[in-house]
């Protein structure tokens, strides 16, 4: 049996308890003061200083007040399980417009889970009876007709493929793969979708496509809608748990697979299946065979050192290394890109998907801290793996300037510390106008650094992003990291991947 | 003393004082600004909050509620001065000051800045150090980013110049305050028309310091003059380890007196014990037996100097007069010699301790779930007694004992933090927290220590035993909030 909202927030009651109110949790590089940036910029959205410490919280940046920053409603958690504040349509009307994009809890020396209390919260919060806004209502009850919060048909899920020649895959009974591809890919970003599949395709990856895929449910474990959420988690997993891997294209469906699905499901249980974002395979098809040669010159090194004076560090990093080598002994295929004139010169930006990003980071970082023995030690370790996580979509992007001949520049707030897009959360659904203002305040920090193109890794962003660009007119080309490499026929490949 | 409860009337009359997106009682909003850790536990919500912008819109919130004897109690932004002294009973109108926040002045050759009460520490250090790189802000060490500049003042906190240059309060040179009464007072060479913010003690006896330490519970402090210091390029850090916080007094205030070209020179001079790095990680996650901490190099004790200069030779100079008196103080004077050894400090510790502002006082939550700094000011040469009797008091009380030191105005004073790490998720936590509280305060009262922040409840003893200067600080207050209505509560007031 799957726990009630409430009894997650009593789980988490700790955690909640541990907010000293120190509001770091509203900047991003709150530990960074000295950083230094690109200084001041006048965007679409008003002057930001990008130097040092800057405000990150979108709601709060939005409303000002102190119950939409982070800590604000650290607080207000607390006094609901102190029974100092009882639910109510004034609670959820503070509580909904949080994007839920972490970027406190990635701020928070304390460690606390704050977008795991906030969705608590919210799910206590309906679970006690109060009313969704209108705008949640509307999504909720169109997926339970359609299985999609757009309004999509259903029947009308696979269209993208076929208009795209990709129908061979639909329910490809002989694949073990699947690609998962999620409702704002099949029903309005399916530039995406099309660029991921001709990808998989090309790299003679045999995968399936299911014509039952339901909505993955993350919209609605944001919003509260907890019973919704599980019972499309339900759907999927009986639908594809016949398959060993399921890919991703949607930072959002990726993160409710990987990361809330095991959390709601029955104790004990676990994913039928592997889950990997596309955007992993393409940056393994560039760095494991980099890796692969690189490997043992390094270990022999590391050898011949312990053999002239043993070293307990040195040991230690010898044992990683071996380890790294023989997961990655029998990798096979290798890619490269092709150059491109019209590509050639053009600045070219990353934004970080919170659910890809900062999510999975923090996922890690809460997973590592249960099993640690000693914190102090493992930090290092977890700083470099979540270090490691970031470089990801970022070896694509430093290959393409070294293939391709783009100009590959990071805006300032990157990584752990990046902006949210505003799309998340619930937000773009019930607050269209904030969500849309805070894709602009993303767009402005792209046009400070003169991006041509402001590339992500997640239809979702890449909507809001888009949105935002078009109606303030920042005068970029938005679009997605593998859209581009499709799109631009950039892939070049050096040896098949075996999959 | 009875106040009236916040009405929807009230309400109204907030919100056509400052405008329907300023003012609210929603009960989300209201219980956002509890704040129950670090520097109190009283913290109660609100009845109302109330953003305004300008001094006018305050003078006129403060007439409406004396009139009506509603509370009010004014909050700068962040956790100095701000979510510190939050609201407590009873209740009624919370200021929240975070829109007045913009740097209005910065003059490098009189060497202030002005600023309104919702500038915080990271905003004014980021700005001054893209536009104004050689010099720097009296902003807190160790307060979190988002505390105010003013917030540290109106609490007589700690900056990283207090070390050098004497108390944070030192540090004001004029003001701006709006009181319950309706007055707008300036204060300074500011209560000359036109006048610059150049001398804090123009027009005679100073009314800024009743101002001090008041946490709120005079008027609303709406804009302050605050000095700024010179910002040298050649920094380090030199720490010494030994085995007792006696030898750390004692050598520290040998090298306070030295003043002249050595202590001008700390910025920062701050010590503890090894359980300030213990209890920075989950009580579940660490070794807690000091043979660990003894292997990574950490002392039982410690001092820190942090040195600024303008030029490699006057930073070496000054280094090797602290090493070598630390060398001389070993072999003559120590306690415990053999304990006693320079700390090598790798590159990033030393960064780490130089990053202003940072959040190296935010942890402490982390090793259970809540934290309370029960601060003190004792003259420098008492600070080792205070260890020793607040160390076996928390461990008495089944608290780790965590001290932290630090050296203000070169060791005429010392700011003593005790950092009580407990589970406030429990009462009975809670409650062991108070009795030490109080039996400490008794204790230290006796000795003529005094509470840098004091609390409400407890630590009020310490006002009835100076009762003639509290009874001057009430009639000040009943000259300028003569309904009683700032901040209830604070400094035994009413």
């Amino acid at each position: 049996m799957a726990k009630t909202g409430m009894e997650r927030l009593q789980e988490l009651k700790k955690d909640v308890f541990r907010c000293i109110h120190c509001k770091a949790c509203r900047f991003a590089y709150s530990g960074e003061p000295d950083r230094k940036g690109i200084g001041e910029f006048t965007g679409k959205q008003g002057t930001v200083l990008y130097e040092g410490m800057v405000d990150s919280c979108p709601a709060g940046i939005e409303y000002g007040w102190e119950a939409f920053w982070n800590a604000g409603k650290i607080w207000i958690a607390r006094s609901i399980l102190n029974g100092d504040l009882e639910f109510s349509e004034e609670v959820r009307d503070v509580l909904m417009p949080c994007i839920t994009c972490g970027q406190c809890s990635a701020q928070c020396e304390n460690k606390i889970p704050t977008v795991d209390i906030i969705e608590s919260l919210r799910a206590a919060l309906i679970e006690s009876g109060v009313p969704m806004i209108e705008k949640h209502q509307l999504v909720n009850r169109l997926v339970k007709e359609l299985n999609n919060p757009y309004g999509g048909a259903k029947d009308e899920r696979m269209k993208w493929a076929k208009d795209a020649g990709l129908s061979k895959y639909i329910n490809n009974k002989d694949a073990k793969i699947g690609y998962y591809v999620g409702c704002t890919a099949s029903y309005r970003q399916v530039e995406v979708a099309i660029a991921t599949a001709k990808l998989f395709d090309l790299l003679g990856m045999n995968f399936t496509l299911l014509d039952d895929e339901v909505c993955c449910g993350s919209p609605f474990f944001r919003i509260g809608a907890v019973d919704t959420a599980q019972e499309l988690m339900n759907t999927n997993l009986e639908n594809f748990k016949h398959l060993d891997k399921l890919y991703f294209s949607c930072a959002g469906c990726y993160r409710t697979f990987t990361i809330d699905y095991p959390k709601w499901m029955p104790e004990g249980e676990e994913l039928p299946f592997k889950t990997q974002h596309a955007f992993e395979l393409i940056s393994d098809l560039i760095s494991v065979p980099k890796k692969k040669k690189e490997l043992p010159g390094k270990i022999d090194e590391i050898k011949k050192k312990l053999k002239a004076k043993p070293d307990k560090r040195l040991e230690a990093e010898l044992k990683g290394l071996e380890a790294e080598y023989e997961r990655i002994k029998d990798f096979k295929g290798e890619i490269k890109f092709k150059p491109n004139k019209e590509l050639k010169g053009k600045v070219v930006t990353y934004h970080d998907p919170c659910h890809t990003g900062r999510h999975f980071a923090i996922d890690m970082e809460q997973n590592m801290i249960k099993k640690s023995e000693n914190l102090m030690f493992d930090m290092r370790k977890i700083d470099k793996m979540i270090e490691d996580w970031f470089d990801i979509p970022r070896i694509i992007l430093r290959k393409l300037e070294e293939d391709v001949g783009i100009k590959f520049t990071e805006m300032y707030r990157i990584k752990m510390n990046s902006m949210c897009c505003g799309a998340g959360g619930g937000v773009r659904a019930g607050y269209p106008d904030f969500s849309i203002r805070t894709a602009s305040l993303r767009c402005d920090e792209a046009n400070a650094i003169g991006a041509d193109f402001l590339t992500t890794e997640c239809p979702f962003c890449w909507r809001n992003l888009y949105d935002a660009n078009e109606m303030y007119e920042h005068g970029m080309k938005v679009m997605g990291v593998l859209e581009m490499i499709s799109k631009y026929d950039l892939l070049d490949i050096i040896e098949k991947p075996e999959f | 003393m009875s106040y009236k409860l916040p009405d929807e009337k009230d309400l109204e009359a907030m919100i056509g004082i400052v405008g329907k997106n300023y003012a609210t009682n929603n009960k989300a909003i209201t219980a956002s600004y509890l704040a129950k850790s670090v520097m109190g536990l009283e913290s109660q919500i609100p009845d109302i909050v109330v953003r305004p912008k300008y001094p006018e819109e305050i003078r006129k919130i403060l007439l409406y509620c004396s009139a009506e004897k509603i509370a009010v109690s004014p909050v700068s932004a962040g956790l100095s001065g701000g979510f510190a002294c939050p609201t407590i009973k009873p209740g009624g109108v919370l200021l929240d000051l975070s829109r007045m926040d913009r740097i209005i002045e910065i003059d490098e050759d009189n060497r202030y800045v002005v600023v309104e009460p919702g500038v915080t520490n990271g905003q004014l250090w980021a700005y001054m150090a893209k536009n104004y790189p050689d010099w720097a802000p009296p902003i807190a060490d160790g307060a979190p980013p988002a505390a105010t500049v003013m917030g540290d003042a109106i609490d007589r906190g700690f900056s990283l110049y207090t070390s050098s240059v004497g108390p944070q309060g030192d540090n004001f040179m004029c003001a701006e305050i709006v009181f319950p009464n309706g007055d707008v007072i300036r204060t300074g060479s500011w209560a000359l028309p036109f006048a610059k913010p150049f001398y804090k003690y123009g027009l005679g006896p100073d009314m800024w310091s009743f101002l001090m330490g008041s946490q709120g519970a005079m008027g609303v402090v709406t804009k302050v003059a605050v000095k700024i210091y010179p910002h040298p390029k050649f920094k380090t850090v030199v720490a010494w380890g030994m085995s007792n916080p006696h030898d750390m007094q004692d050598l520290t205030l040998e090298v306070g007196k030295q003043e002249f070209g050595i202590s001008h020179n700390t910025v920062m001079v701050q010590g503890g014990n090894y359980p300030l790095v213990m209890t920075r990680w989950p009580k579940d996650k660490i070794p807690h037996n000091y043979e660990f901490f003894e292997k990574i190099g950490v002392s039982r004790w410690w001092m820190n100097w942090e040195c600024w200069a303008q030029t490699q030779e006057e930073l070496d100079y000054v280094v090797n007069r602290i090493n070598s008196m630390a060398e001389d103080y070993k072999k003559n004077r120590a306690k415990d010699p053999d304990a006693m050894k320079p700390w090598e400090l790798h590159p990033k510790q030393i960064a780490s301790r130089m990053k202003k502002p940072n959040k190296i006082a935010i942890p402490y939550a982390f090793w259970e779930a809540g934290y309370l700094f029960i601060t003190w000011y004792t003259p420098w040469n008492d600070c080792a007694q205070f260890a020793d009797m607040y160390c076996k008091a928390m461990e008495k009380y089944g608290f780790p004992p965590v001290m932290w030191i630090a050296s203000i105005e070169r060791c005429r004073q010392a700011i003593c933090m005790p950092i009580v790490c407990f589970d406030s998720t429990k009462q009975s936590d809670l409650e062991k927290v108070q009795e030490m509280n109080r039996e400490t305060t008794e204790y230290g009262l006796k000795q003529g220590w005094l509470n840098y922040r004091p609390d409400p409840f407890i630590h009020i003893e310490a006002y009835y035993k100076a009762s003639m200067y509290w009874k001057y600080l009430r009639a000040f207050k009943k000259l300028v909030d003569p309904n009683m209505i700032m901040h209830p509560g604070r400094l035994a007031l009413p």
